[in-house]
């Protein structure tokens, strides 16, 4: 990579740890580690909740996305909305007036103590690993695409944000999303109008060629349990999703805890609602963008370098053969795209769209067999998706805007992994260490252990991450993982509204709800993950309810003064 | 001296929350009129 290059990420990231130790000042005790003395304005709290939504997968992976598939991955989040508005005028009222620092402890007060500690262990074990593969997928990529050495790249990410997580508390986290989220989305626009000056047709001949390859076809209203990305699926199965994660994942529940007020709190969370789905759809339409880009630019085979690499030393007259079938069928496309660009009538157009559909299926055939083949020689899997856009930015962004850009995933994968540490080492804290090792004790003991707890979930994550970043599988297992999860522990939460609901039932419950989901999971694993969120839910309150059934409902619990 | 009434917690959340659907559908009709123009 270029110095210059080199000098904005490494200079972001000084500047990142600098704003992030600044702010740690006045943090005394554990409210304002945790919550920052709940005095966060909503604005801050909205833009570190979408913050932590744009991890580096994001900027890598979704973009990917978005060049090979288009942007029908923005369903997924149709849910989100609705699901903000319901947390608004539910779960967040109550969670902020009832002063709780977790989620889980609230439980506590509704059922008993084995629903709190199972939750919140269950949100350990699930966010612990989650964290570690947060840091590990971008550092794959950078280990591929730049050369470097994987560990380094673990380190850079993880060692900056331990550090002003560890010492800044929330307070730290919450302001330098800020900061942070600025970057990405001055680096997201920056891109945009880069590939709109590269791509020599218009921006309208762009989106034609983009289109006539079917990757502007947004909307699916089929209604198939196996396909994960339908309108209905992202609509109802999302809601679910996004409920769960946004209600009662301590990650994104600490934030809206921390806001000043309840009316803070929801606009909050709605502020964070306001540009999720745009903020998607621009981030796949890069995608799209990037795509159109190398229709014009010859493309490589495999984006993965380390792959293309290991076919063209593995097998150098079958590479050379493809490479040149490819190179031809991808100059045609080019030619038949400019026909496309320049067409008059409507039925020339409509031809070259026809040529454009058809060449492409040739060119994704091509590259699937080159995949395959990669796949066969070096035993991994590709996941050719996640170096398309570390790849265009490396050899077609100009000097200094390359810079910018990975500063930005840096800047992503530092958001959702601040977040995480801060919460994992709240219930740490608040769920286990105060619940049963140690009640009572002043606030520097407390705040000495949070700090411990947030450094000793940092070593973790880095420690995750580094065995993941060789077992590329384990991130969509731990991925998977959260699934089984999700679901059920809203259901809990669902269940604490219903006033017969007891303490049995949502234990045993939560249990059901896992081993429904994972029914579903292995006796019929086509059904896509999005509906395990719907049925762990359901199965809670249903089993919890029924076990509940007889004896006065239970008294709501007070508020904390 | 007129003096306007503060505005309660619920007309604020009811403003915002006008706010946010109307962004989620104009980006759900953007989307919309991008599939139908140029997808045949």
């Amino acid at each position: 990579m270029h110095p210059l290059n080199w000098a904005i990420v490494l200079g972001w990231i000084g500047f990142v740890v600098f704003i992030g130790l600044r702010r740690s000042r006045g943090t005394r005790d554990v409210e304002s580690y945790f919550l920052a003395n709940r005095s966060l304005p909503w604005w801050v709290v909205g833009l570190s909740v979408m913050a932590t939504q744009l991890s580096a997968i994001t900027m890598i992976g979704t973009t990917g996305q978005g060049a090979t598939d288009g942007l029908r991955f923005i369903q997924f989040y149709f849910g989100l909305p609705l699901a903000m508005v319901i947390l608004g005028v539910t779960l967040v009222p109550f969670l902020h007036g009832a002063k709780v620092y977790t989620a889980y402890e609230f439980l506590e007060r509704r059922f008993n103590a084995p629903t709190r500690s199972l939750t919140a262990f269950l949100f350990l074990l699930s966010r612990g690993m989650s964290c570690g593969t947060i840091i590990a997928a971008p550092a794959v990529v950078f280990s591929a695409i730049f050369g470097w050495n994987v560990l380094w790249s673990v380190a850079l990410i993880g060692v900056p944000t331990v550090l002003y997580t560890m010492i800044g508390g929330v307070r730290a986290v919450a302001w330098v999303d800020v900061k942070q989220m600025i970057l990405i989305v001055a680096a997201l626009l920056a891109v945009v109008v880069t590939l709109l000056i590269k791509i020599p047709v218009s921006p309208v001949d762009a989106l034609e060629i983009a289109g006539a390859t079917g990757r502007l076809r947004t909307f699916d209203f089929s209604f198939n349990l196996n396909n994960t990305y339908t309108f209905w699926s992202g609509v109802i199965g999302g809601t679910f999703l996004m409920l769960s994660y946004f209600g009662t994942d301590q990650s994104q529940v600490q934030r809206y805890l921390s806001a000043k007020s309840v009316d803070e709190a929801r606009s909050s969370l709605l502020m964070s609602a306001y540009w999720k789905i745009p903020l998607q759809a621009l981030v796949l339409l890069i995608g799209v963008l990037v795509f159109v880009f190398y229709v014009f630019t010859r493309p490589p085979l495999l984006f993965n370098p380390a792959h293309e690499r290991a076919v063209r030393d593995g097998l150098p007259s079958y590479y050379a053969l493809m490479r040149r079938e490819y190179d031809g069928q991808q100059a045609v496309r080019d030619t038949v795209a400019r026909k496309l660009a320049a067409a008059i009538t409507e039925s020339d157009r409509r031809e070259a769209a026809q040529q454009l559909r058809i060449l492409g299926i040739s060119l994704e055939a091509m590259r699937a067999e080159a995949l395959f083949t990669a796949r066969r020689i070096t035993g991994q899997q590709t996941r050719d998706v996640n170096y398309i856009m570390p790849r265009f930015v490396l050899e077609h962004l100009p000097l200094g805007l390359a810079g910018v850009f990975i500063a930005a995933i840096f800047a992503a994968a530092m958001n959702a992994i601040a977040a995480e540490l801060n919460s994992l080492a709240t219930t740490s804290v608040i769920d286990f260490y105060k619940r049963w090792v140690r009640s009572e004790g002043t606030d520097a003991h407390f705040l000495m252990v949070s700090r411990a707890a947030t450094g000793l979930w940092g070593i973790f994550a880095c420690v995750v991450a580094t065995f993941a970043v060789n077992l590329g599988s384990l991130i969509e297992v731990v991925n998977r993982f959260g699934s089984f999860f999700y679901g059920s522990i809203l259901g809990v939460f669902l269940l604490a509204m219903i006033p017969r609901a007891k303490g049995l039932g949502a234990f045993v419950g939560l249990i059901a709800g896992m081993a429904a989901v994972a029914a579903v999971n292995f006796g019929a694993p086509s059904v896509s993950f999005l509906w395990h969120n719907v049925v762990g839910a359901v199965t809670v309150v249903i089993v919890g309810s029924l076990l509940s059934l007889g004896g006065s409902p239970t008294p709501r619990p007070a508020p904390r003064r | 001296m007129n003096v306007e009434p503060a505005e309660t917690d619920a007309q604020r959340f009811r403003k915002t929350l006008i706010r946010v659907m109307t962004v989620q559908v104009v980006a759900l009709l953007l989307l919309w009129w991008l599939q139908v123009r140029f997808t045949s």
